[in-house]
Order: structure tokens, then C-alpha cells, then sequence
């Protein structure tokens, strides 16, 4: 569900805001077990959500806005264009995040994801068409998720509390400085900034960005809905898991950067014999 | 002498780690391999029924029977518990055994019909603990390749899967997140509990 508000920058930023300062007002807290249940307790520290009875109203609004705007809009989308042609609205969308990805790869301190990143960009955004092919891909170069958010985890900074944010959704704090973060890097935030074409393109893709990532999703969040007994545990529990998963991929890719020039098998047999 | 004594430690260091190490490996290496023949082979059994033509009353059979015999649903379901599993009478855990075998084949059946046309791939096993992870590709029309881990129980036994971690998420771990909320806003009750997922299964089935 995070997904499918990540694109919608602009948007989200004033929500943000706005909903921030709202969480200040309702301020309700969960009540912790009594601390002769050490079980309760230990349940109660795992599931850090302390602020779970406001969560749980903004849960609500953005489950009500989704069922009667976003999902709809969504199953339009989908049931309108044909597939190739979302692929394709997919995958500019997708190369526009080059910029933002290949900032935080350096700063993950990740040179082949870098490299995989800057490739793709120049390869998607010429031979791709301005990003309509994925050409970067069948040529050895795949494509990887990550985000400010991922290079703080990565630097060791916590997670903190969980937080549900109107249209965000599911987040925590590192979440959301990381989303902050992710559009003041974006160099398409700055381009062209304040005239007429500017605004027209940006809401075009924040736009675009929703639907193509709500469409994505369409069965998965239905069947949450159908099966999970309460989906917003269920949700928190999927998106936590989600986080964690992209930080084990990011810190596990540790692969080599190995100049071209440089005896290939030589190097190999070092690497393999640094390990004894 | 002193780095003679090192080096004859070395080498005596490194024959014990030859000698106990590499049969164990070994034995490692067939269990994994066990195991990824063990999840092609119920795979294909899945495929063959998600793709196949029968009525639905006869998937679902096809797949209690696959499920059965190949997934350790009672140790799920007492994961998915958790610490109310100690909490619930042997009664409550009876019934709360049988609601959940009901539960899975209904939430797994419910979902076949949107996999129409899937394909599974093995790709590679690795132990872990006691554990094997065999890792596939699952692909279905219009939808992008799914990473999807098998976690299966003691592969030197008769293997068992425990767990199935989609694209990082495991299965059971959400599913008793979700169960621990729920008893938490429900006055720890696990009838309560049971009662949901009779329902739930009611609904869908």
C-alpha cells in the first residue's frame, strides 16, 4: 500500500503536514499490558505500536478514500489501457526514480547497484525510449528498489514507532523523513519548477504513479481484506516485513566492483582465497 | 619450534574440521537437494491442479490432500497462536486445530482461480538451521515474477514445508500478527478467535 502512494510526491508532502499536525491532536496512545504478564508485555514491545487508536482512525479514512476513489480509478485503469501500454507508463515512471535511486545507492555505499542504476538510466532513457523499454534489463543490468528511507536503515538509524499517515499509509518515522529526503534529492522536483508545463507534468505522473501502483496491487489488497481477521494488523505486519526484507537484499548485495581490465579469474581466486 | 607446533596445530585443526566437517556438509547438501526435488515435485502437483479442469469441489479436494500430506499444518497453527496456544484449553485447542486446516484450504482455494496459467520454478536450496529454504519463481499472466521461499522442516526426515515466504513475507508470521491482534482486542479470548475464523471461512467457502 506504501507503493502506492510513494509517487504521489506533491500531494503527500502538504498531507503530510497536515496530518501530522493532526496526529498531535487526537494523540491516543495504546495501553500497555499490565507488567506482570511478561508474554503481553514482550507481544506488546514487538508489535511497537504505541500509537496504534490514532493509527487505527487513519487507517480507517484511507481504507474509506480507497474503496471509493483509488481502487475504482484503478480497476478503471486497468480495465482501460491494454497491458503493454501500463507497462510502458510503468516503466517511465520507473526510470524518472534513476536520479533519486543512483544518490542512494553512493550514499548505501553500494558501487555495483550504482552502476546498475546509472546504467539503466542511460540505456532506458536513449535505447528505451525515454524510459518506455526496460532495454537495461535483458542487457544485464536489472532494476532494484531503494530509497532514502533504506540508506538510513542501512546506517544503523531505528525505525521508531509505527505510524499509519493519511494517504501514505503504512510509514514510521524513518519512513517518512526518508520519503522527505527522497524528494529534495529528486532533481525532477527542481526542473522547471513553478511554470505552466511543469505543473501539468508533475500532477500527470503523480497521477499516473497512483494508479499504475494501486493497479499493481489490486488483488493482493483484496485478498488481506478477505482472509486477515483484523487488516490492519496485517497490514502493519506485511509492510514491516516488506522494509525489512529490501534491507536484507541491500546489505546482502556485496558484490565486487572489479575492473574490466583487470584478469577476471586472478581476482576471483583472491577473493575466494581472502575468506581462509 | 614454536611455529612448527603452530603449524602441525593447523593442520591438526584442519583434518578434524575435514573429517567431521565435509560428511556433514555433505549430508547437508543431499537434504537441500531433497528438499528442492521435494517442492518441484508438489509444485507441479499445485500447477497441474490450479491449471488444470476439474469442478471446484474437486480442486478443493485435490488440494486438502496435497496440503495434508506435505505441509505441517498443526505446527503452523500452533505458531500462529502463539503464546495464547499455552493459554487455550486442550478443547479450545482442538477445535482451533480444525478451524485452521478449514481455514488454509479455504483461503488457498479461494485464490486459485487468479493463478490460472501459473508457473513455478525452482531455482536453488540453502539449508538454515535445521531447515532447508528452496527458493522459486512463480509466474502468472499480467502479473510481475514473484520471488517465493519454501521453508521446509528437518530435510533429512520426511519433508515437510513450515513456512512460505513471498517476496519477504512469510506466510505464518503474518498470519500470527494478525491473530495476536485480534485477541488482543478481544479480551485475550480464543473462542472469540475461533469464531472469526469459522466465520471467515463461511464467508468464502
Amino acid at each position: 500500500m506504501r507503493a502506492v502512494v510513494r509517487r504521489c510526491r506533491p500531494v503527500r508532502f502538504i498531507l503530510l503536514a497536515a496530518c501530522v499536525s493532526l496526529a498531535g491532536g487526537l494523540a491516543g496512545c495504546a495501553t500497555p499490558p499490565p507488567a506482570d504478564d511478561p508474554d503481553a508485555v514482550a507481544d506488546f514491545r514487538q508489535t511497537n505500536d504505541p500509537l496504534e487508536p490514532t493509527n487505527r482512525v487513519f487507517y480507517k479514512i484511507n481504507d474509506t478514500l480507497d474503496t471509493y476513489a483509488l481502487k475504482p480509478a484503478a480497476q478503471a485503469y486497468r480495465f482501460v489501457l491494454p497491458e503493454r501500454v501500463r507497462t510502458g507508463i510503468h516503466n517511465v515512471l520507473d526510470n524518472l526514480g534513476g536520479p533519486v535511486r543512483l544518490t542512494n545507492d553512493t550514499l548505501e555505499g553500494k558501487p555495483r547497484r550504482a552502476g546498475d542504476t546509472a546504467m539503466r538510466f542511460l540505456i532506458n532513457s536513449t535505447a528505451g525510449v525515454g524510459g518506455i523499454f526496460d532495454v537495461a534489463k535483458s542487457v544485464g543490468y536489472p532494476n532494484h528498489d531503494t530509497d532514502f528511507a533504506l540508506t538510513l536503515a542501512n546506517w544503523n538509524v531505528p525505525e521508531g514507532p509505527f505510524l499509519f499517515l493519511p494517504v501514505l499509509g503504512p510509514s514510521s518515522p524513518r519512513d517518512v523523513t526518508g520519503f522527505a529526503a527522497d524528494m529534495v534529492i529528486n532533481p525532477f522536483t527542481w526542473i522547471a519548477r513553478g511554470q505552466r508545463v511543469f505543473t501539468i507534468t508533475s500532477w500527470t505522473k503523480t497521477v499516473l504513479g497512483a494508479l499504475d501502483a494501486r493497479a499493481e496491487f489490486l488483488d493482493a489488497i483484496d485478498n488481506v481484506k478477505k482472509t486477515a481477521l483484523d487488516p490492519y494488523a496485517t497490514f502493519r505486519s506485511l509492510y514491516r516485513q516488506n522494509r525489512a526484507g529490501k534491507l536484507e537484499t541491500l546489505r546482502a548485495d556485496n558484490r565486487a566492483t572489479i575492473p574490466i581490465w583487470w584478469p577476471q579469474a586472478v581476482s576471483a581466486q583472491a577473493a575466494s582465497g581472502g575468506g581462509k | 619450534m614454536k611455529p612448527m607446533l603452530d603449524r602441525r596445530h593447523c593442520l591438526i585443526a584442519s583434518l578434524v574440521v575435514a573429517g567431521t566437517g565435509l560428511p556433514l556438509h555433505r549430508a547437508f547438501a543431499q537434504a537441500v537437494e531433497k528438499a528442492s526435488a521435494f517442492v518441484q515435485q508438489m509444485g507441479d502437483k499445485l500447477v497441474g491442479i490450479v491449471n488444470g479442469a476439474q469442478s471446484a469441489a474437486d480442486k478443493r479436494r485435490a488440494l486438502t490432500q496435497i496440503l495434508e500430506a506435505s505441509v505441517d499444518v498443526d505446527g503452523i497453527a500452533r505458531f500462529c497462536l502463539g503464546r495464547f496456544w499455552r493459554l487455550a484449553t486442550p478443547d479450545q485447542q482442538k477445535r482451533y486445530l480444525a478451524a485452521f486446516h478449514e481455514v488454509l484450504v479455504t483461503n488457498i482455494s479461494s485464490k486459485l482461480g487468479e493463478y490460472k496459467g501459473v508457473k513455478l520454478t525452482v531455482q536453488r536450496g540453502r539449508p538454515q538451521d535445521d531447515e532447508a529454504i528452496v527458493t522459486t519463481i512463480v509466474d502468472r499472466p499480467n502479473n510481475p515474477p514473484t520471488n517465493v521461499d519454501w521453508v521446509i522442516e528437518q530435510p533429512t526426515a520426511a519433508p515437510r514445508i513450515i513456512d512460505v515466504i513471498a517476496e519477504g513475507t512469510s506466510l505464518r508470521l503474518t498470519q500470527r500478527q494478525d491473530y495476536a491482534s485480534y485477541l488482543t482486542r478481544n479480551n485475550n479470548n480464543v473462542d472469540a478467535l475461533i469464531n472469526a475464523m469459522q466465520q471467515q471461512t463461511a464467508r468464502s467457502g
